[in-house]
């Protein structure tokens, strides 16, 4: 079965001040279906640049990069809006949700690109948010929610398309301990449910939660295996 | 191909849902940015109706002047060489001469004209006073409202009757009927035989601030300084047939002129005839000048409106880059991004356009009821107008709209 996510000695350059920095120096993985990943390593190692590459944000300087077994090199900037919009759901430290926006209406964006009508948009984006556990706030705008329901309603935008998976760059970043486990609880039971996620972080506690790690450092990959003692949050 | 313009078409349908979401998200901004073209707008329109109000007024003064009608004065013509310091005349044989011999003439009316003083009950103005024929009355399209217009048996008697102006009527007895009494006209007393029709104003110029006598009463009672000859007049009208005979009947009344007062050849004739067609089109030329200035200095205000909103929908962009990214990183196309950019600046622009041409219509119909001048809003300026406004929308927010297409997805997320 191929991979989900294939790179080959994907490199991504900035060039500062004359200087070329090689953020990520030739990162060669797969990702199968269904698979839990928790990324670490140092600040500046270049787990976001990996992530904005696989997630199309970014594109690289050299390599190859396959999606769903699609070489992503050459694509139009309207093609890898389609795989962003059909194919991933992004999670962000920050949650990126628009402001003074309902709950409902900012789960529905994505809706908006994939072409379907208002009452479907609203129909789903309120499922998934009701799966998620915030069928009461469905009117709130952000400002009206608590950060850990603000991620949670950014978890039901990401999922609102029925992604292949979810990419999530420190989603707990901004939320206390007990709120990031709860997070890392829905991610768990997601996965369980199918979905591929990848995420980044710098706890060690919330890397548990997955079942594979991968450590980078300057831009390199340096461990992957799988995480020995799995946490679960099930009861 | 249907299936593809249909996903286009609510495509759009999505983009004005997103617009204007974000333009409900961003009131006070939205109506701000919405003022500038508000003010243009209105400016604009209000300019064009004023410059057609102009030009309803001249078509209408004209009318009240008489259709067809040739107007003669004793002035050197200023249309010839410049070479003679000749003071010109005109006389009642003249004006006989010319209704006998041009064709296609319906009347004549040489008239007098000064300046007098009115005295009655106690009550005193100034105003012109005419001094007329019968014919008068059918060659400038005058009507009595009250008694009866000056007849052949007043000139013939030199009779001291006059037929007076509205504006005189209310300024010397007020809503008192006037006719029948007595009014006396630089001390010399007359009895009001008449109350002449309304004809409004023209050019700031009131039409029934005036009163009309026999010709030769005028002559003889009340005219200061004597014309040179025992016949002599001021101006006379010649009304015509219709306007192929009008313009004959200039050159016709030219040349028989230059005949009676043997003006040689090459030499400028003592007086002048000039046609209402040629009034018509003079002050035609100028009221469309004025119009056309009008709108420039209006279309200056647009202008700046359109600017000011390239300047918001640009503050906008950077302002919400990041929003631009997450839209991006949610799917949205470059053709989404830049869409919804064009319809907000486009609804802003039709909002306003909207609004400003309610205004300009409550200031129109202002105009009309208090300063008596017409200010038509066609339907024409009305759709014109909210296009215009919606090009504009287009046109200035389009390089924002395109600029925010263009960025890359993470560069606009990592923005602050
Ligand atoms: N747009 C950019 N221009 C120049 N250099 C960049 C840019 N983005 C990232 N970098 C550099 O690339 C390197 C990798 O950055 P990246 O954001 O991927 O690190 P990270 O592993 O996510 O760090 P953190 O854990 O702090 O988020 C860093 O040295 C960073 O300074
Ligand atoms: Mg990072």
């Amino acid at each position: 079965m191929i991979p989900l996510l294939e790179t080959h000695a994907l490199i991504k350059d900035y060039v500062i001040g004359g200087e070329v920095l090689h953020a990520v120096n030739g990162v060669s993985l797969a990702i199968q279906r269904g698979e839990f990943v928790a990324i670490m390593g140092a600040s500046g190692s270049g787990k976001s640049t990996f992530m904005n590459m696989i997630g199309c944000l970014d594109t690289p300087t050299s390599g190859t990069l396959l999606l769903d077994g699609i070489d992503t090199k050459g694509l139009s900037s309207d093609e890898l809006a389609e795989i962003r919009n059909r194919k991933i759901g992004f999670v962000f430290q920050q949650f990126n949700l628009l402001p003074r926006t309902s709950a409902l209406d900012n789960v529905a964006v994505p809706l908006i690109y994939a072409g379907l009508d208002r009452v479907e948009r609203a129909r789903r984006a309120k499922a998934k948010l009701e799966a998620l556990g915030l069928g009461d706030r469905l009117a709130n705008s952000p400002a009206k929610l608590s950060g850990g329901q603000q991620q949670r309603v950014a978890i039901a935008r990401a999922l609102v398309t029925e992604p292949l998976m979810l990419l999530a760059d420190e989603p707990t970043g901004a939320l206390d301990t007990q709120t990031s486990n709860d997070i890392m609880g829905i991610f768990q039971a997601l996965n369980d449910q199918g979905i591929t996620i990848i995420l980044v972080t710098h706890e060690p506690d919330i890397a548990e939660y997955a079942e594979r790690r991968i450590l980078f450092r300057d831009g390199k990959v340096i461990e992957d295996g799988p995480v020995a003692k799995r946490r679960s949050a099930a009861p | 191909m249907i299936q593809r313009a249909w996903r286009n078409l609510a495509g759009w349908g999505i983009n004005v849902a997103i617009a204007l979401t974000a333009l409900r998200v961003n009131l006070m901004r939205s109506i701000l940015t919405t003022l500038g073209v508000m003010i243009g707008v209105f400016s604009v329109i209000l300019a064009v109706a004023i410059g057609a109000g102009a030009q309803v007024s001249v078509t209408e003064s004209i009318g009240a002047l008489g259709a067809n009608m040739a107007i003669v004065v004793p002035q050197p013509d200023s249309d010839g060489p410049r070479q003679t310091t000749d003071r010109g005349r005109l006389t009642e044989r003249d004006i006989k001469a010319i209704a006998k011999q041009v064709p296609g003439i319906i009347a004549t009316a040489p008239q007098l004209r000064t300046r007098v003083q009115l005295v009655a009950s106690g009550r005193n103005a100034t105003t012109e006073v005419i001094g007329v024929t019968p014919d008068y009355a059918v060659v400038s399209n005058v009507n009595t409202d009250e008694g009866r217009f000056i007849e052949q048996g007043d000139v013939n008697a030199s009779s001291r009757v006059a037929v007076i102006g509205e504006t005189v009527a209310t300024k010397l007895f007020g809503t008192y009927d006037p006719v029948g009494e007595t009014v006396r006209i630089n001390r010399v007393p007359f009895k009001i035989i008449g109350l002449l029709e309304s004809k409004g104003s023209s050019f700031g110029n009131d039409n029934d601030d005036l009163v009309v006598v026999p010709l030769g009463t005028l002559r003889q009672r009340l005219l200061d300084t004597p014309a040179q000859g025992p016949d002599d007049i001021h101006i006379a009208f010649v009304g015509f047939d219709d306007e192929p005979s009008l313009i004959a009947g200039q050159k016709a009344i030219k040349k028989l002129l230059r005949e009676r007062y043997r003006v040689a050849k090459g030499k400028i004739n003592p007086f002048t005839v000039r046609t209402t067609t040629e009034i018509a089109e003079v002050t035609g030329q100028a009221t469309q000048i004025f119009q056309a200035l009008l709108v420039a200095i209006a279309s200056i205000s647009l202008l700046v409106g359109g600017i000011g909103i390239m300047n918001i929908m640009l503050v906008s962009v950077t302002e919400r880059t990041r929003e631009i990214g997450l839209r991006m990183a949610l799917g949205a196309k470059r053709a989404d991004i830049r869409n919804q950019f064009l319809v907000e600046a486009a609804v802003l622009c039709v909002i306003g356009g909207g609004i400003g041409l309610a205004l300009a219509k409550v200031a129109a119909l202002a105009f009309v009821a208090y300063a008596d001048f017409p200010a038509p809003i066609g339907f024409g300026v009305a759709v014109g107008a909210i296009l215009f406004s919606a090009i504009i929308g287009l046109a200035f927010g389009g390089w924002p709209a395109i600029r925010a297409s263009r960025l890359s997805p993470i560069e606009a997320l990592r923005s602050e």
